[in-house]
C-alpha cells in the first residue's frame, strides 16, 4: 500500500488536483460547449463504458495500429537484417530513413486518401508510413552497434553464421528494438487518429471528430481521456514490463 | 601441437614487425615479451589466424596457418578482455563455443561446468558475467577456450585488467592448468616477472620493425633474479631504441 502510494507521487497529485480545479473554475466561466466541466467528462466516461462504446471505437483503432504498425515493424526487421548482412546497404537504408523521418505525417494523410480512398487502409499506410523510420532507425543503430570484438570472438571459435546471429547480433539488438517499438507505438496511436478523421467510420479519431460536429465537447475530452490510458498502460504493461524481463542479466 | 613460427612480418602503414621465428615443441609454455608497441598481439592474432602476415608464415603440425579461413585445428585463445556474452550464463558461453564442435546441449552443459570447475568457477555457473567480478570473468574466458580442447592456447595479456592478488593467483592456475591439460601456450605478456615464473620458452623481441631480439630456455637451470634482471635490461634497452626512433615521419 506504502509502494502504491510513492509510486502515485504524492505532489504530482496535488499539482492534477490542482489543474482540475482550474478546469473547473473555468468550465464555469466558459460554458460547456468551449470547455466540459470535469463532472460532465467523468459522467460521459461512464456512458461509454457502461454502453461498451469504449471498447467499439479503441478496438477499431488498436486494429488499425495493429496492421500498420506491425507491417512496420516487421520491414523494419528485414531492412536491420539488410543493414546487418551489408555495410553498403546499411548506408543506403540510413539516407532512406533520414528522408523518411523528416516527411509531415499530413503528407502522408493526404497521399494515402488520393491512393486508398476513404477506407481503412488510409489511417494504415500513414501509420506504417510514420512509425518505420523511427523503428528502423532504431534497429540499424542497434546493428551497428554490434561489438565487433564479440563477433571477433565467434570467428575464433568458428561459430556459423546463423549461430554468431542469434547468440550475438540479436541479443545485443534487442533493447534497441524494444526502445524503437516503444516510440513507435506511441506515435503510432497519435498519428492513426488524426488520420481516423477523414473517411473511416470508427476508430477513436472518428468519434473525436463526430462528438465536436454534433457539439459533445465534453465527448472530444472523453475520448482524449482514453486514448491518454490506453498509451500510459501499454507502455507500463507491454513494453517496460518486456524491457526488463529482457535485460535480466543486467548487474 | 608442434608450432613453427617462420619469418613472419606484418606492415600496415609502416612495417611493425620485421621478421620473427621461434619454434614450440608439444606442451612448451612460450611467452611473448617486448617494449609496449612492438607488436606482440599482432603476432598473437597472425598466429590465431585473425589476420594475415605480411610476410612468412605460421606452421602448426606441419599444416600452414591462413588468416580467415576455417580450419579443423582448434585454437582457443583467450584476449585481453573477457569477451563474454554478457546475456548468457557463465556456463551458457563455454558451451556456445561447444556447438560447432556437434555436441549436444547436455554434453556441453556438462562440458561447460567440467572446465568452469577447472578454473575455480564451481558453483557459479549458472551466474551473469555482469554479477562476478573482472578476475572470475577472465577464468570462465580461459575455461571457454580450455573447452574445446584446443591443440593451441593463445593468450594476449590475460590478467592486464587484475589487481596485484588476482594476478598471481591466476598465474598460479594457468601453471597448473597447463601442467594438467598439457596444452601447448603461447602468452602474451609486458610483465618479466610473470614470463619468468611461468614461461619455459622466452621469447624477447625488440623495438618496432620487431625482430627476435632473444630467445631462452627457462628450464630453472638459469638462476631467475638473474634473469629477470637480464631481462629488463634488454627491455630497457629495447624501449629506449624505440623512443629514440621518434614517431613515423617525424
Amino acid at each position: 500500500m506504502r509502494d502504491w502510494l510513492t509510486r502515485l507521487h504524492a505532489p504530482t497529485l496535488a499539482v492534477a488536483a490542482f489543474i482540475v480545479a482550474g478546469w473547473w473554475a473555468l468550465s464555469v466561466h466558459y460554458g460547456a460547449y468551449v470547455l466540459p466541466s470535469p463532472r460532465a467528462v467523468m459522467a460521459g466516461f461512464r456512458d461509454i463504458v457502461a454502453s461498451g462504446e469504449v471498447w467499439t471505437h479503441t478496438g477499431a483503432s488498436l486494429a488499425r495500429i495493429a496492421v500498420g504498425f506491425g507491417g512496420a515493424v516487421v520491414v523494419a526487421l528485414l531492412l536491420g537484417l539488410v543493414a546487418f548482412l551489408s555495410r553498403l546497404a546499411r548506408g543506403v537504408v540510413h539516407d532512406v530513413l533520414v528522408v523518411l523521418n523528416s516527411t509531415s505525417v499530413f503528407v502522408w494523410i493526404v497521399i494515402s486518401i488520393i491512393w486508398f480512398g476513404l477506407s481503412n487502409w488510409a489511417p494504415i499506410f500513414t501509420t506504417f508510413m510514420i512509425t518505420l523510420p523511427v523503428v528502423a532507425s532504431n534497429i540499424v543503430e542497434g546493428v551497428a552497434s554490434v561489438d565487433r570484438r564479440l563477433l571477433e570472438m565467434g570467428d575464433v571459435y568458428r561459430l556459423s553464421g546463423r549461430r554468431k546471429f542469434t547468440a550475438i547480433v540479436v541479443p545485443s539488438t534487442l533493447p534497441y528494438l524494444v526502445a524503437g517499438m516503444k516510440v513507435g507505438f506511441g506515435l503510432a496511436l497519435k498519428v492513426s487518429v488524426v488520420a481516423e478523421i477523414f473517411g473511416v467510420t470508427s476508430g477513436i479519431g472518428y468519434v473525436m471528430n463526430f462528438s465536436r460536429e454534433i457539439l459533445a465537447t465534453q465527448m472530444v475530452f472523453v475520448w482524449a481521456l482514453v486514448m491518454i490510458l490506453v498509451m500510459t498502460l501499454t507502455d507500463k504493461l507491454v513494453f517496460d514490463t518486456v524491457a526488463r524481463r529482457l535485460t535480466r542479466w543486467r548487474a | 601441437m608442434k608450432l613453427e613460427v617462420d619469418g613472419v612480418g606484418k606492415d600496415y602503414l609502416i612495417p611493425v614487425i620485421d621478421s620473427v621465428s621461434f619454434a614450440a615443441e608439444a606442451g612448451d609454455f612460450v611467452c611473448l615479451l617486448g617494449p609496449n608497441g612492438c607488436g606482440k598481439t599482432t603476432l598473437l592474432r597472425i598466429v590465431g589466424g585473425i589476420e594475415p602476415a605480411t610476410r612468412g608464415r605460421v606452421v602448426l603440425d606441419g599444416r600452414p596457418v591462413v588468416a580467415e579461413q576455417r580450419q579443423s585445428r582448434k585454437v582457443g585463445i583467450v584476449f585481453q578482455e573477457d569477451r563474454l556474452l554478457p546475456w548468457m550464463t557463465l556456463r551458457d558461453n563455454v558451451g556456445l563455443v561447444l556447438t560447432p564442435l556437434g555436441a549436444g546441449i547436455t554434453e556441453r552443459a556438462a562440458t561447460a561446468d567440467r572446465y568452469l570447475k577447472l578454473v575455480g568457477l564451481g558453483g557459479f555457473e549458472g551466474y551473469y558475467p555482469g554479477r562476478v567480478s573482472g578476475g572470475m570473468r577472465q577464468r570462465a574466458a580461459i575455461a571457454r577456450a580450455l573447452a574445446i580442447e584446443p591443440d593451441l592456447l593463445l593468450m594476449d595479456e590475460p590478467f592486464g585488467a587484475l589487481d596485484a592478488q588476482n594476478r598471481r593467483i591466476m598465474q598460479t592456475e594457468v601453471r597448473r592448468i597447463w601442467r594438467e591439460t598439457g596444452r601447448t601456450i603461447v602468452f602474451v605478456t609486458h610483465s618479466i616477472e610473470e614470463a619468468v615464473a611461468i614461461g619455459t620458452t622466452l621469447v624477447m623481441l625488440s623495438a618496432r620493425p620487431s625482430r627476435v631480439r632473444e630467445l631462452i630456455r627457462n628450464d630453472g637451470r638459469a638462476e631467475r633474479a638473474k634473469l629477470v634482471d637480464d631481462l629488463n635490461t634488454m627491455i630497457m634497452e629495447e624501449v629506449e631504441r624505440q623512443q629514440g626512433e621518434g614517431p613515423p615521419g617525424a
